[in-house]
């Protein structure tokens, strides 16, 4: 497994890929900064301020909107194998399939952690930076923001396991991509407007997520605009065990779906 | 290490790809495994190497599934169509992931690199390889586990006369250290040169198999003489006469007919051994006579 491992890791550091995703995890972390130094109380329309515990959970809660790039570069980094059709050569140095499948979902699992540990040192930089900038205090205790940001770390390794095993399943690269992106961006915003399915949305990976990174806003925002209750999210324990429930799923579906599938 | 396959079959929906196949590839020799295309040859390999799961029968390795083998890429080393690398790979990281994988030290991924003059390119990202150079790169993969047995699918394709001179001439050394060598194609010429031994398929059934001699057919001797009615007199195998002084004679070397023709005094001014073209015979096997 180890071998394996190192032999999927010597294939990522390969590519651009992990260049893109550092550039994207200081970006991200990064804009994290810019909202903070903007302040949400200048945003259209304005919102609480950094003062506020609400204000620091909006900003925070932003960071957490960014959660579908290490997702996307998991699904990515799965798929090249069958784009380029190296899956075959894989299969043939490895012919017990639920290895190399195993030792990618931990190497996407840790890159994910990596890119989460990333976004989110560069977020608790530049929000300190931007609070100490604007000579305001923050509205939550030093210890509950990077708690809150510890938690959106490991959501994103979470959910580069989830894009990653999505990967696994679907093998078309484009079509992969296409899924994630669209369910994470759309899709469970959709949902959350339908009056019936939206009971279930603290269920999905992103109400869970919600719950774990305290992230209500953009429920509270939906139920506002459609005049209805705001749909109540899970505790954060329970949010963290749904997530992982998600995870470990996807990793038995990824692992065993292959399995009996003819490489052509 | 031998390759068999007993009773192989392969469908895919309401297609058989392969059907009932039953064949072996022994050490030390090189085996061709020829078909016009889309025959069932990469269906068959890929059921060898346990990419396909067949419908039915078995296909071995020294008497066990690819996936059961002990050490599958030290045992088996395969040269698939179709098989691919990463573009922005180079040549060199290629065969370090694969090293990895199979649990070869990083000496061995540069001495295969070596050994199939990868080393020319080895720095060279993959999306800028030629052909050749893929082949070599897919050789050099294939060989990173020192294996005994070698599946080999169209390795031919697309390389330049020189390149399929080189490959023809690096699998006969393989085999000559008594490794297994199975190659298919569908261009005769490129095996003829290389196989002892032949496995012909047609539509997923085998049709053909033995030594490469065999798939000749019948021989015939090609005969000039001043005296050729004569000598045709004492013959009791079938002759044709081609012309005044030309016989052709079935059945006979060209040794027992100038043995026959020196028994009697019979000046013999040519003689050459006539055989149809491999060609010829392999159309004959797979062309459309029922």
């Amino acid at each position: 497994m180890i071998a394996l491992i190192a032999a999927e890791w010597s294939r990522l550091t390969g590519t651009r890929l992990w260049l893109w995703g550092l550039l994207a995890a200081l970006g991200s972390g990064a804009f994290t900064g810019l909202l903070a130094l903007i302040g949400p109380e200048n945003f259209t329309p304005p919102m609480p301020g950094l003062d506020t515990a609400e204000g620091v959970h909006v900003v925070l809660g932003l960071l957490g909107f960014t959660m579908f790039v290490p997702a996307l570069l998991g699904t990515a980094a799965v798929t090249t194998e069958h784009r380029h059709r190296t899956i075959t050569t894989t299969a043939l140095f490895a012919p017990r399939r639920w290895t190399w499948l195993v030792a990618k979902l931990l190497t996407y699992t840790g890159g994910g952690l990596a890119y989460g540990l990333i976004a989110c040192t560069v977020a608790a930089g530049a929000l300190f930076a931007a609070a100490a900038l604007k000579g305001v205090a923050l509205g939550l205790p030093t210890g509950t923001v990077l708690a809150l940001l510890a938690r959106i770390a490991l959501a994103m390794a979470v959910h580069t396991l989830l894009g990653a095993a999505v990967g696994a399943i679907l093998r078309n690269q484009v079509a992969a991509l296409v899924a994630v992106g669209a369910y994470l961006y759309m899709i469970e915003t959709v949902l959350m407007l339908i009056p019936g399915v939206k009971a279930v949305y603290p269920y999905l990976p992103g109400g869970a997520t919600a719950a774990l990174t305290g992230f209500t806003y953009l429920a509270d925002a939906i139920a506002g605009q459609t005049g209805t209750s705001a749909t109540a999210l899970l505790s954060a324990p329970l949010g963290a065990a749904v997530l992982l429930a998600y995870a470990l799923i996807a990793t038995a579906v990824a692992v065993a779906a292959p399995l009996r599938r003819d490489i052509m | 290490m031998s390759i068999e396959a007993r009773g192989l079959t392969k469908t895919f929906g309401p297609v058989s790809a392969v059907t009932d196949l039953t064949f072996r590839a022994v050490p030390g020799t090189v085996t061709g495994f020829l078909g016009p295309n889309g025959a069932g040859k990469t269906t068959t390999m890929r059921m060898m190497l346990g990419l396909v799961a067949p419908t039915s029968g078995t296909a071995t390795i020294d008497g066990k599934r690819y996936a059961d083998l002990a050490r599958p890429s030290a045992t088996v080393g395969a040269v698939l169509d179709g098989s691919g690398f990463h573009p922005a790979h180079t040549a060199l990281r290629h065969l370090r992931i694969y090293s990895r994988m199979g649990g070869y030290s990083e000496a061995r991924a540069l001495r295969v690199a070596e050994l199939t003059g990868v080393s020319a390119f080895a720095d060279r990202a993959t999306r800028t390889l030629s052909t050749g150079m893929r082949q070599r790169l897919n050789l050099a993969t294939a060989l990173l586990g020192d294996p005994h047995v070698l599946l080999l699918d169209e390795p031919g394709n697309g390389l330049d006369p020189e390149g399929i001179a080189w490959m023809r001439a690096f699998l006969r050394d393989l085999a000559a250290e008594g490794r297994t060598v199975l190659i298919s194609s569908h261009v005769l010429g490129e095996i003829e040169q290389t196989a002892d031994h032949v496995v012909v398929i047609r539509q997923g059934r085998l049709i053909a198999t033995g030594p490469i001699s065999e798939l000749y057919g019948r021989t015939a001797v090609l005969v000039r003489s001043p005296q050729a009615d004569r000598l045709r007199s004492h013959l009791t195998v079938p002759t044709e006469v081609l012309g005044p002084d030309t016989l052709r004679v079935h059945d006979m070397t060209t040794a027992q007919v100038a043995t026959a023709a020196a028994d009697r005094g019979i000046a013999l001014h040519e003689i050459v051994p006539e055989r149809p073209t491999l060609e010829q015979a392999f159309l004959n096997l797979t062309g459309d006579h029922r």
